[in-house]
């Protein structure tokens, strides 16, 4: 482990989870049998990444699903134990719950509230004063401002079982983010929610970090969360970790081909009588503009290309979209 | 230790359920329900004499008493531990800068403020009706007590190890329910211990069930002798110590297994 002094905020070293499953074939036959002698199967959920994270970066944690990204995150926050490997987060090793630790960090979990149910959320949130030992002027100060940041006033005294989802996800960041925590693990904070919701979450978020320089660890299976939020990305997948770099890299890394978007000064009736380069795939058309797939050390050239036989009026070489990269990668569970 | 953490947790409980005040009214009138048939069978079975030493409005004072003694040592929380653990809600327990076993304590004790709310005006009113005979002193009144809350600790802790038991198995409700059954055999509901046959008699007065909920009534009615009055102070003691002890050993060992399912 490093020293304290210069050490990164998180910092994972061959952090491993397996996971004990029991397993049985369907019907009642193999569950009168599993009565008596139960088998299990060892999943591994996670295993041996290793990665660090600065203070105050944004970092997109993505995979999908069954990858290992909630698990990885539950260790860090200390809720789950590793099998093998070692964590420290703000210096102390998650799993162990100090106090001092638990005061420092938070999680919000998309799919799983810490709202009271049948009450208003204000009451939740004088709850966590409470436990967080928030002074009074420093709680009401904090929570004015994270109403305010979300604009949420009017949800504040209705129970929260009568909110919307989006509703109820403002106010688990509320309650993710009174004690003002150092770290924050976020897993899924978009899901199920409106395109405008889902930006005013983003909004809040890019705010809140540059305010307060709070290192953020997101999951998100919208990579809209991802690109807005999160300059560096890590990717896993079945457990082991694929990528860690810039969000722009990425596309670079894993996809083999980039896209030249062009348009010809005249319309396309046929795109057979059009001289394209080898290997070209047409993926799109539509009157005078043509999208093409090339490899991407080829790009230049059919660049070059296209310029030379076509009469060509606008021509631009780009990456995939990140969608398209990652969907490729999760199909095919490698880079 | 977060007192104040863990005062809010017990306001917040409050809060909560006193949305659903009905629904724990009739959840604890059914709690009442069993030791109520049986004071009438033994008052009735007394009639004019007496039976194992007790009158028919003895008998009346002494379910009288088990009722309220059975519903301020009852824990209705562990009923919830197991779902806790199961669910993945115990994840929140988790997260919080304090012991995890707050919530538990929190939940515990704003649930016996709720159940009292009706409890005790119903038990008034069946002491106005049915006219129990108790005579008793103040030492008594003060053993008893005492007795009551260790017999809290004991229920409590009892039934805390047997929840977390759902760390490994799904359903560690069935061991509760296992427990309720022995504590209605042999902690004084179905009859007053005393009046077991000996074999029932002998095995409730070393194992822990009687001490969680017969012992302070036996005591308040001075039902037991000086010797065995400070015997079962110290079986009840002891199976305290040993509880708490295992529950905070089986916490140990199982939270290192959690799988936080969900979220």
């Amino acid at each position: 482990m490093p020293s304290l002094s210069n050490s990164p905020v998180i910092f994972v070293r061959n952090l491993t989870k397996t996971y004990r499953v029991p397993e049985r074939e369907s019907g009642l036959g193999a569950s009168l049998k599993s009565m008596v002698r139960r088998s299990y199967q060892d999943v591994k959920a996670v295993q041996e990444i290793s990665f660090s994270i600065q203070a105050g970066e944004m970092v997109g944690f993505i995979g999908p699903n069954g990858a290992g990204k909630t698990t990885t995150l539950k260790m860090l926050a200390g809720i789950l134990y590793p099998s093998e490997g070692a964590a420290q987060v703000l210096g102390h090793i998650p799993w162990k719950r100090e106090t001092a630790y638990l005061r420092r960090i938070s999680i919000v979990l998309g799919n799983k509230s810490q709202m009271l149910w049948d009450i208003p959320p204000l009451d939740t949130f004088g709850v966590l004063g409470e436990i967080y030992s928030l002074p009074a002027a420093e709680y009401r100060n904090t929570l004015d401002e994270l109403v305010d940041l979300l604009g949420m006033e009017e949800v504040l005294k209705k129970p929260v079982r009568n909110l919307s989802l989006g509703e109820r996800m403002k106010c688990e960041l509320v309650a993710g983010l009174l004690h003002r925590p150092a770290v924050l693990f976020l897993d899924e904070p978009t899901l199920g929610l409106d395109i405008s919701i889902q930006r005013r979450v983003r909004d809040f978020l890019c705010q809140y970090n540059q305010r307060y320089g709070v290192t953020v660890l997101l999951t998100s299976h919208y990579m809209a969360d991802v690109m807005a939020l999160c300059p560096r990305v890590i990717l896993i997948h079945h457990g082991k970790l694929l990528y860690d770099g810039r969000l722009d890299g990425l596309a670079q890394q894993l996809a083999p081909f980039k896209l030249v978007r062009l348009t010809l000064n005249h319309g396309i009736s046929t795109t057979n009588a059009l001289d394209l380069p080898p290997n070209a795939e047409i993926i799109e058309q539509e009157n005078s503009h043509l999208t093409l797939r090339v490899d991407r050390e080829a790009a230049p050239s059919a660049a070059a290309y296209l310029l030379d036989k076509l009469a060509v009026t606008d021509l631009t070489i780009e990456d995939p979209p990140i969608e398209a990269v990652m969907d490729q990668v999760y199909q095919e569970g490698n880079v | 230790m977060n007192h104040r953490g863990g005062w809010a947790l017990i306001k917040s409980s409050w809060l909560s359920w006193m949305q659903y005040s009905s629904f724990f009214f009739i959840l604890v009138f059914g709690w009442m329900i069993t030791p109520l048939i049986y004071m009438l069978v033994w008052s009735g079975a007394a009639g004019t004499g007496t039976l194992g030493g007790l009158t028919s409005g003895e008998f009346i004072a002494y379910y009288l008493i088990l009722i309220l003694v059975n519903q301020l040592t009852y824990s209705q929380t562990n009923w919830t531990v197991g779902d806790v653990i199961r669910m993945g809600d115990l994840n929140h327990w988790l997260l919080r800068p304090m012991l995890p076993l707050y919530n538990p304590l929190a939940n515990e004790v704003a649930g016996k403020v709720v159940t009292m709310i009706f409890v005790i005006p119903i038990a008034s009113i069946l002491a106005v009706v049915l006219r129990p005979e108790l005579h008793t002193t103040w030492d008594k009144v003060v053993l008893s007590l005492l007795a009551l809350a260790f017999a809290w600790l004991l229920r409590f802790f009892w039934g805390y190890w047997l929840a977390l038991l759902a760390f490994w198995t799904a359903r560690a409700d069935a061991l509760l329910a296992l427990q309720d059954s022995l504590v209605f055999l042999m902690a004084g509901i179905v009859a007053p211990v005393w009046m077991l046959p000996a074999g029932f008699k002998l095995a409730a007065s070393v194992l822990p069930f009687r001490f969680m909920v017969g012992f302070p009534v036996e005591i308040l009615l001075g039902q037991i002798s000086r010797q065995d009055l400070l015997i079962g102070f110290v079986y009840q003691a002891i199976w305290a110590v040993f509880a708490i002890l295992l529950s905070a050993f089986i916490w140990r060992l199982g939270i290192q297994r959690y799988t936080a399912v969900g979220g």
